[in-house]
């Protein structure tokens, strides 16, 4: 424990990134928790701040300055938009009746510029580290020349507090939120330490109030929010991390792989990714019940999803519900987007004439949802692919009902429903093999492997050892899947586990608990032969 | 209020506007048939439905639609 505190006093810490790392589970998290309980009421809220900013100043160093000018350009933007909406109210009651659109508008395009400047300030930062170097790369590639790449650090979660800062900024300038004049509850809405790291992508009204108001730690929560943890603890270490070797052994040795291995790595992949991205999400929403804040849900349940559509309006929640907020309803609902809409409903119908202006707005979305994800062009393609998948399930949605009415096919019936499950399965694996690959022209190769031999015979124990894992793994992975999908498929019906157990006797809540933790011991990807895993949406 | 229902029953024919009150939770109105319905909406009643409007409690009902054109008209 001595060592673990001393190292955690000792410079940069990457480890802190991995919620389940000893190093956060065992010294940080429990501090962070001692520190908050025994700060008096009044106080606890400065207590996570410093918490939070103490958090990332052991993650990032010295980056923690970029956190803190964001915090700063996030408070005075949202002040200067709220005295643009204040003089504007006034100037309007003051003004005649027949003035007052007029000055409206000159308020708006003031308000307008200041959100512009507002959002350069952070998309610009973004861009600049995020996407720098791969913009000079293209350009180099492209002009034969030898531009100098400049290596920017990323501040750990600029992605995220970013998208948030922003979403705070346009609900200021849309009028749905006040500007907040306290400088430290924005910072602690920007910073909490649990939602730093892969988000989820909160809303100034979701969170800041919640964080601010903090109460003391319950009985109730401190148990309900570490069986949280427990949970996503799990699919962590017995899942997620159990299948990095065989993932990453393939995905880097594709020319020595058949296309049946590659697939059954492409499936393997996109398991390791819900269950590491969602065990996380679980440890963030169980650490925020701890400080008595509801955090928002980031999945929910997206492999039952029936369309692509659907799929990724349970993935990544936070992020899909921020892109359709500022991008796809803002670009859909601009002048010009509903005079297309408008005449292009007269002439093609009311299912096709939105889909005009509806496709521009959805081209959008995804090139933005493929360039967050990371600066390469296996990114772009994954976006573009989802699009691709989205529009044209659009474009055919009533030649498969009329379809399916002509052939006497009823959706609503279980083995069409499964298809449609499994189908909308199959082609988000696709996407994930292409998200994994080590660039497009990889993924390209990988792809097609896995349709022209299309064969396993390869596999064999020697093989698995060479990449880490065996029949065992893939048995314990297996079962742990079943239990997932079967807490899945009660959370679908609206049974929340830790809720139902609650209300069972201490003994079997208790055995319960027990039998988890003794399951992770036991089953738990970790100690000598297994690399611990970075969490994976840290990097994005 | 009658020609709100003309509307919405050429946009969306088998759904019956009058009784619904979850058209948005119930996935009964999609993203595209709001994208239709707002341009005629904006069309027929001569207001602008910005893009912060689109939030399911205004489109949840057809009774939540006219109370939004009708406050939208008033703040023109």
């Amino acid at each position: 424990m001595g060592h673990l505190v001393s190292l955690l006093l000792r410079g940069t810490h990457s480890d802190l990134t991995s919620f389940f790392s000893l190093l956060f589970l065992g010294v940080f998290l429990p501090a962070a928790i001692a520190l908050y309980a025994i700060t008096p009421s009044k106080w606890k809220k400065y207590a996570l701040l410093v918490t939070s900013l103490g958090f990332f100043r052991l993650v990032s160093g010295e980056l923690v300055l970029y956190l803190l000018g964001s915090i700063l350009l996030t408070w005075g933007f949202g002040l200067w938009l709220g005295r643009l909406h204040r003089d504007r109210d006034a100037a309007v009651k003051a003004a005649a009746r027949e003035d007052r659109k007029a000055l409206k508008r000159k308020f708006l395009l003031r308000s307008r510029w200041v959100l512009g400047l507002a959002a350069a300030a952070h998309i610009g930062g973004l861009l600049t580290v995020k996407y720098t170097g791969f913009f000079l790369r293209n350009v180099n590639t492209l002009l034969g020349v030898e531009l100098p790449i400049p290596g920017f650090v990323m501040p750990i979660g600029v992605s995220f507090f970013t998208l948030q800062a922003v979403s705070y900024l346009f609900d200021v300038y849309r009028g749905v939120q006040e500007a907040d004049g306290n400088v430290l509850r924005v910072g602690l809405f920007l910073s909490f330490f649990p939602q730093i790291v892969e988000g989820p992508i909160c809303r100034y009204s979701e969170t800041a109030g919640q964080l601010w108001n903090a109460g003391g730690i319950t009985w109730r929560n401190l148990t309900l929010g570490l069986q949280r943890i427990l949970f996503g603890l799990m699919k962590k270490l017995v899942v997620a991390d159990r299948l990095n070797g065989f993932v990453d052994g393939v995905f880097t040795g594709v020319d020595a792989c058949q296309g049946g291995v590659i697939a059954l790595a492409a499936v393997c992949y996109t398991v390791q990714l819900y269950m590491d991205f969602s065990g996380a999400m679980d440890a963030v929403a169980g650490m925020g019940q701890i400080f008595g804040v509801t955090m928002p849900e980031n999945f929910r349940r997206p492999f039952f999803s029936r369309t692509i559509s659907e799929f990724w309006s349970r993935w990544h929640i936070t992020l899909g519900a921020w892109f359709k907020d500022y991008i796809f309803y803002p670009v859909t609902m601009s002048g010009p987007s509903k005079k297309l809409t408008s005449a292009a409903r007269k002439r093609l119908g009311n299912h096709y004439g939105p889909l005009l202006a509806g496709g521009v707005a959805l081209f959008c979305v995804w090139l933005c949802n493929g360039l967050w994800h990371g600066a390469a062009w296996s990114f772009l393609f994954f976006g573009m692919y989802h699009f691709v998948l989205i529009y044209l399930g659009s474009l055919a949605a009533p030649v498969v009902k009329r379809v399916n009415t002509r052939l006497g096919v009823k959706p609503e019936r279980l083995p069409y429903r499964i298809a449609q499950t499994v189908r909308t399965c199959l082609l988000v694996v696709v996407g994930e093999l292409f998200f994994r690959a080590d660039g497009l022209r990889a993924g390209l190769r990988m792809f097609r492997k896995m349709v022209t031999d299309f064969r396993f015979d390869s596999i064999s124990i020697p093989m698995l050892k060479d990449l880490r894992i065996d029949p065992q793994d893939f048995f314990i992975v297996g079962v742990t899947m079943v239990i997932v999908f079967v807490v899945s498929l009660l959370n679908e019906r609206g049974i929340v586990v830790r809720d139902a157990l609650e209300k069972k006797p201490t003994a079997l809540r208790w055995a319960v608990l027990y039998a988890l933790i003794l399951y992770i011991i036991i089953f738990g990807a970790y100690g000598k032969g297994y690399v611990p895993v970075d969490p994976m949406y840290a990097n994005f | 209020m009658e020609t709100l229902y003309e509307i919405l029953e050429d946009i969306q024919p088998d759904v019956d506007f009058k009784t619904e009150r979850a058209l948005i939770d119930d996935h009964l109105l999609s993203s595209l048939s709001i994208l239709s319905l707002v341009a005629e909406l904006e069309d027929e009643f001569d207001v602008t439905i910005p893009a912060v409007e689109i939030i399911p409690a205004n489109f949840n009902s057809a009774e939540a639609m006219w109370k939004m054109l009708q406050r939208l008209r008033e703040e023109e």
